[in-house]
């Protein structure tokens, strides 16, 4: 099991494209406070940021007293600039080993409503170039999509499925949003065909079949879902090939519409099917590469779910270290309980 | 002696709700118990004694008799709350006297956390809360596309969960699909069609805190129920703890000394503390402080739910899965000595540094 940093240090590139840097260490607390912020020279903005930091944690499940969390930025930033919230959001619970996040990770969202895990929007007035976290619609709308989780509140249900890419040199995580709301029918209208309630923006005509007709066949295994909901599918984390990221469409529409339980951190799957309809699941390709990246991959509470036809070539040990590092295992056979 | 004897029995209270959407219920002194019901008799000080097989229920000055139906229920858990649609029908029983026990934990139960009626709708409420903290803090896992062996892990923890904590028995549990009665899709067309105050209240109960003012609440209620509840049920955990395993290990086992120690005092901590509203003899505290103090001594029992919960873990871990639950106890310890200190303490500024 991967030990929890003492430290970490985050970046956050502000709108007058500067970057600022965040540093968040944790010490045993001694009876002081159980988050103590410092900006230089700017006391109002180290309580602001405290706040922030206080309730933020409200949305988390548990809580620990005997550590302190010490955040610092290394300088002040202008007047106004609300942009570093989120960055000191992540690096709180990247220092308590509640998140798992790349180091040096950039970030930039704010929010007025911390204490429901909602991220407003962010402060870049450009588009930034590479890997970076925003809040906001479109990036990071709620702090519990980082493991895939809805948000409890909203109008619009969102989750998030991971599925472990092996094509080429660019190996790793992928994701499917799945995000559902209500469809409104007008009385007496003609029923409107489950497959044009669905949409892909973004992706070719081929791929929008594909998510289609998997979303139509595992809406009719369900029983429950099909007519009810208008569907938007987005993809993330790389460009991929094949269809083993079917299983984790299905599993993100799924938990999207409230019909799944929920994993505590994220759901990684991979799998296809030649016939979602009857529920079941086919073997992919790729079970060696796979196998290593999920082991590399999988942190606390994860969930993975793989074909049956995989159990038997598992490499040796695979389930055991995988409990090891928090994450569960489950070769299935079909979707739905047992 | 005659006149004894002609007197007429208390009036019958309401009691056929009983077994039905009242589990328990405050009876009269000298009624007798409605049938098919047992009676509980709880003294002030906390202490409780069940009547067995009572024709009238006696019950001295200042004692509260309960009447409860031993059920069994029915009701529907949601186990998450994002996903309304999939449920558990759970029914559970409180279940039949444990000779062994010197005190059986739905008597401590009714002593601790029910002020005169114990509805239904409150016990599965209770009960699912304590589910859905479980599962999140992964105490219990009830992850997507269960298997056999995971299912039956958690039915066993659940069984043990719901005994430990409120010493009801599970007598069946399986996963059924509520969208016959739930549609999630109305709920978010509800939320979408509401302003945004509506909003806010159908937003998750954030978990009590002790330093983010703000929400509404009676602080002398809440701290009066929050610190019988650490009264009573804290001599309880210790004898619990101790109960619960017998670590082989001598590393272990001074683990285990340390936290009955550490538990000692937080008990003798909660017994002498100071009242809420005084912060020197003659010299009242500000109400700002005593919502503070209210924060503190209602999040200690955050603490004390997750003990209990532990407690469960505890009495079906093996020997080599001590290290990692003494582990939790010593954080949940650790929880329950600040909360306290915080109780005690006169303003915020003593704490924060």
């Amino acid at each position: 099991m991967s030990a929890i940093p003492d430290t970490v240090q985050y970046r956050c590139p502000l709108a007058d494209g500067s970057v600022l840097t965040l540093t968040a260490t944790r010490r045993p607390r001694l009876n002081r406070a159980e988050v103590k912020c410092s900006v230089p020279g700017d006391a109002r903005l180290a309580e602001r940021m405290q706040q922030v930091l206080r309730l933020a944690r409200l949305t988390e499940a548990g809580f620990d007293t005997r550590d302190q969390v010490v955040l610092s930025l290394d300088r002040c930033p202008p007047e106004g600039e609300r942009g570093w919230e989120l960055a000191a959001v992540l690096a709180d619970r990247g220092v308590r080993g509640l998140l798992r996040l790349p180091p040096g990770l950039l970030a930039n969202g704010w929010s007025d409503a911390w204490e429901r895990g909602r991220v407003a929007g962010h402060t870049l007035t450009t588009a930034p170039g590479g890997e970076i976290l925003l809040g906001g619609a479109g990036g990071l709308p709620h702090l519990g999509l980082l493991s895939g989780h809805a948000d409890p509140g909203a109008a619009v249900s969102t989750a998030r499925a991971w599925f472990p890419l092996y094509s080429g040199e660019a190996g790793g995580m992928a994701w499917v949003e799945v995000s559902v709301h209500p469809l409104a029918q007008a009385p007496g209208a003609e029923p409107q065909e489950e497959e044009q309630t669905i949409a892909a923006p973004g992706h070719d005509a081929a791929r929008q079949l594909a998510v289609r007709q998997v979303l139509c066949g595992a809406r009719h295994f369900d029983g429950r879902a099909l007519g009810r909901w208008r569907t938007a599918v987005r993809f993330g984390g790389g460009e991929f090939a094949g269809r083993s990221w079917e299983l984790a469409l299905v599993m993100a529409d799924r938990l999207a519409r409230g019909r799944e339980f929920v994993p505590r951190g994220r759901l990684i799957a991979s799998g296809a099917s030649s016939a979602w309809h009857a529920g079941r699941i086919d073997a992919v390709e790729g079970i060696e590469a796979k196998c290593a990246l999920l082991l590399c991959e999988a942190g606390p509470g994860d969930r993975i779910l793989l074909p049956r036809a995989w159990q038997e070539g598992l490499p040796a040990g695979f389930a055991e270290q995988l409990r090891m590092q928090g994450a569960s295992l489950a070769c299935v056979e079909r979707i739905g309980i047992i | 002696m005659m006149l004894g004897f002609f007197k007429r029995a208390a009036p019958a209270v309401d009691a056929c709700e009983l077994g039905r959407s009242v589990v328990a219920l405050a009876v009269p002194a000298g009624a007798a118990p409605p049938a098919g019901c047992q009676a509980v008799v709880v003294g002030t000080d906390g202490r409780t004694r069940r009547l067995q097989a009572a024709r009238k229920i006696e019950a001295r000055e200042g004692e509260t008799a309960y009447a409860f139906h031993p059920g069994p229920y029915t009701a529907d858990l949601q186990p998450f709350e994002a996903a309304p649609e999939i449920g558990l029908r759970t029914s559970f029983a409180v279940d039949a006297p444990d000779p062994q026990a010197s005190q059986q934990r739905f008597d401590l139960y009714l002593a601790a956390e029910v002020a005169g009626r114990l509805e239904l709708a409150a016990q599965v409420a209770a009960i699912e809360a304590a589910l859905r903290h479980e599962l999140a803090t992964g105490g219990l896992d009830l992850p997507p596309c269960t298997t056999l062996d995971e299912w039956n892990a958690f039915r066993q923890g659940l069984n043990q969960l719901l005994y430990m904590r409120f010493g009801i028995t599970v007598d069946d549990c399986v996963p059924v699909d509520l969208g016959e009665t739930r549609d999630f899709a109305q709920v978010l067309a509800a939320r979408a069609a509401a302003p945004a105050e509506a909003i806010v209240s159908a937003a998750p109960a954030a978990q009590p805190t002790a330093n983010a003012p703000g929400e509404r609440f009676d602080p002398a209620a809440a701290d009066a129920k929050a610190l019988r509840r650490l009264f009573l049920e804290l001599p309880c955990l210790m004898c619990g703890l101790r109960l619960a395993a017998m670590p082989a290990e001598p590393a272990q086992f001074q683990r285990q000394q340390a936290l009955l120690q550490r538990l000692d005092l937080v008990s003798v901590g909660v017994n002498a503390m100071p009242a809420l509203a005084l912060a020197a003899p003659n010299q009242p505290l500000p109400a700002m402080e005593q919502s503070r103090r209210a924060r503190h001594s209602r999040r200690a029992c955050v603490s004390l739910d997750e003990a209990w919960a532990l407690l469960a873990r505890l009495r079906q871990a093996g020997e080599a899965a001590l290290p990692q639950l003494y582990g939790e106890a010593e954080r949940i310890v650790a929880n329950l000595e600040a909360d306290c200190a915080g109780r005690r303490s006169v303003s915020a500024d003593e704490e924060a540094a």
